[in-house]
């Protein structure tokens, strides 16, 4: 059955015409002395000058978690590589010097020029190794070399940007709970 | 030394050389404030929108770092874009009407402000006898059918552009403009006709002197007034009634061929014919140079009332410099005021360019501030230290020197010009606030409505004028 949308009924005022011009007249005004008086009325970034605020699950640019004596938490699985839609994880494996861990990345790079952001690489990591909230979702550069970031890239980031509910954070060096997540990592107990 | 001065030759031939001047110098400065008028629409779209608007493009300066000068600087930028661009003809236009057409609205444009009257006649004597310097550059005694003539003109580069370009978008557009522009030019006579008949002549001049002597135009044909602005709205394109460009629906309406330069002058012509619809409007019905509709009383004791007329700032031109001077003054430290406001909250912001930008503001609060303290200083030395004494008179006129009448016509045209940009910005307001009426519409409110009502307002004047008479 069709829905019979009645026509707007304009009342006299509202015909006449005049009266709605100084109304919308009065709105615009109100608007522009807001925006001429209240430098803080526009919701406006100046965006390069400005960094945005995003949202910690934001997906940007990836990163690498640290064990707390400063080595990739990575163990070059190749599970992210595998899950990735896009194919833009190029990883070569070698032999760990530490006895209880199989393997270590030799070389840990992401072509972001072809990554997707989709996030696959971070679900299928099995040790927490690879996150993708560092907030930088600006990435520029004159060269496509230089949008394949290495293990080195990915590993460098401080744990003061990152809060202090992100323990795993926290316990890479230079983190607040460092001291002792690398006493628990020496004695063994860590995980 | 002020002996040698007004001995001087030039001081001798001051009025020889203001009538030769006046023709380059109002021109020009009205060519000023076109920047100025693409400036104000932009910010003024922008904060009627609640956005920041154009805010980018700066000049390097050595020590304050950078200038964004509010915008400005895109004006000039898009003049630079606009020279250098191709100066492209399309192989289907006509090529001889193509190149004509964007000159034609220019050209009107800026013929129409010498029959305005920017200040008052300037009544002076000289070795050769007595002599008037008529405040138009014209003078001429029908100069509103004049400018309603080089304003009927301007359709012309509407019709030659759209037709020259040989494009079925370009006609289209060019015949509703045309269409449009013409159906309102009836409009526009016949609502401006009133005010003549009460005023008895076509001059502007003999129009602002009754305006001066009685009260303004708005007051006695406030219909006139609101039908004359609405046509004058559909005269010069501007929303409401912006068919002629029609952003959204005929492409650019009938500058789509063209590019570069040519657009430019159309853009040029535009924004000039705004211009001088302001000024007409103020002139017509604001009073032109006239300062108050009523009299003010001349003493604390509210025994003498007086109209601030020609006369009035004469004898008073330091005052009124004063007055003049102190409203620039107020206007501008209440724009370093504005200026300080963004800077505070720029300070608050973590921005990369923070320091800089807070440099250039602190420039621009001291340019404004400082300019604004100065303007005041310098009013209240106007005030203190001029003081005029009229030479003679001939007939009702009073005799000045030359420099008083020289600052009063400064002083008037100054008046002359806020009215004008204030209407201006009337312009920019209704244009960021109005959708654009349908063509239908636009035809009927021409012809069902502006037109008749206007032969009313045109009947029931005269039997006023008649009445009182």
């Amino acid at each position: 059955m069709a829905k019979v949308v009645p026509r707007p009924q304009l009342s006299f005022w509202e015909k006449i015409y005049f009266v709605e011009i100084f109304k919308g007249l009065g709105i615009t005004f109100g608007h522009a002395k807001a925006s001429l008086t209240d430098a803080a009325h526009f919701q406006t970034l100046q965006y390069p000058d400005e960094a945005p605020n995003l949202p910690r699950d934001y997906r940007a640019r990836h990163r690498l978690m640290k064990r707390p004596d400063g080595t990739p938490r990575c163990v070059a699985c190749f599970m992210c590589s595998t899950a990735c839609p896009a194919r833009c994880i190029n990883i070569v494996a070698e032999e760990s010097p530490d006895h209880h861990i199989e393997k270590r990345p030799a070389k840990f790079e992401i072509d972001l020029l072809l990554c997707v952001f989709c996030g696959f690489c971070v679900e299928a990591c099995p040790c927490d190794a690879i996150r993708m909230d560092t907030r930088q979702a600006v990435l520029a550069a004159d060269n496509r070399r230089a949008f394949v970031v290495d293990k080195e890239r990915m590993m460098d980031w401080d744990p003061k940007d990152y809060p202090l509910e992100d323990t795993q954070s926290q316990k890479a060096p230079g983190g607040a709970l460092h001291a002792q997540a690398l006493q628990e990592f020496k004695s063994g107990t860590y995980h | 030394v002020l002996d040698a001065i007004t001995h001087s030759w030039l001081w001798l031939h001051m009025y020889l050389i203001i009538t030769l001047a006046l023709p380059a110098l109002i021109p020009i400065t009205l060519f000023q404030v076109l920047p100025l008028l693409v400036l104000l629409e932009r910010r003024g779209a922008s904060f009627i929108q609640d956005r920041v608007g154009p805010n980018r493009a700066f000049i390097p300066v050595p020590v304050i770092g950078r200038i964004r000068g509010f915008g400005i600087i895109y004006t000039m930028t898009d003049l630079v874009k606009g020279l250098f661009k191709e100066n492209f003809t399309p192989p289907f236009a006509y090529k001889s009407f193509y190149w004509l057409a964007p000159a034609i609205p220019v050209a009107t444009a800026v013929l129409t402000p010498a029959l305005v009257p920017w200040f008052a006649p300037i009544v002076y004597q000289d070795g050769s006898g007595d002599h008037t310097l008529a405040g138009t550059l014209i003078p001429s005694s029908n100069g509103l059918l004049v400018l309603f003539a080089m304003g009927a003109l301007s359709v012309y580069g509407v019709v030659l552009g759209s037709w020259a370009s040989n494009s079925k978008y370009s006609l289209l557009g060019g015949m509703r403009a045309s269409a449009m522009m013409i159906s309102y030019e009836v409009s526009m006579g016949l609502s401006v006709l009133g005010m003549l008949l009460i005023v008895g002549s076509f001059s502007l001049t003999d129009i602002v002197e009754w305006q001066s002597r009685h009260t303004w135009g708005i007051l006695v044909q406030p219909v006139g007034f609101f039908l004359f602005m609405t046509a004058m709205f559909a005269e010069t394109n501007r929303n409401p009634f912006d068919v002629a460009e029609g952003e959204s629906e005929i492409i650019a309406g009938f500058h789509t061929e063209f590019a570069g330069v040519k657009f430019m002058l159309f853009m040029m012509g535009e924004y000039f014919h705004m211009l001088i619809a302001s000024a007409l409007m103020a002139t017509i019905y604001f009073g032109g140079y006239d300062v108050l509709p009523f009299p003010v009383p001349t003493g604390l004791d509210f025994q003498n009332w007086a109209r601030i007329d020609t006369s009035f700032i004469k004898q008073h031109l330091g005052g009124m410099l004063c007055l003049l001077l102190a409203v620039k003054g107020v206007a501008m430290i209440g724009f370093a005021g504005l200026v300080n406001g963004r800077r505070t909250n720029y300070a608050r912001r973590n921005a990369q360019d923070r320091d800089l930008r807070l440099k250039e503001y602190a420039f621009y609060i001291a340019v404004f501030g400082g300019g604004g303290i100065a303007c005041i200083a310098l009013g209240a030395a106007c005030a203190l230290f001029i003081s005029t004494q009229s030479t003679g008179n001939i007939g009702r006129d009073l005799l000045y020197p030359g420099w008083v009448n020289a600052l009063a016509a400064l002083v008037q045209f100054g008046i002359v010009l806020g009215k004008t940009l204030a209407f201006c910005l009337l312009f920019i307001w209704v244009r960021w606030t109005l959708p654009r009426f349908r063509y239908d519409q636009i035809m009927a409110i021409g012809w069902k409505i502006l037109l008749n009502v206007a032969l009313v307002n045109l009947l029931v004047t005269a039997i006023v004028a008649k009445a009182i008479r």
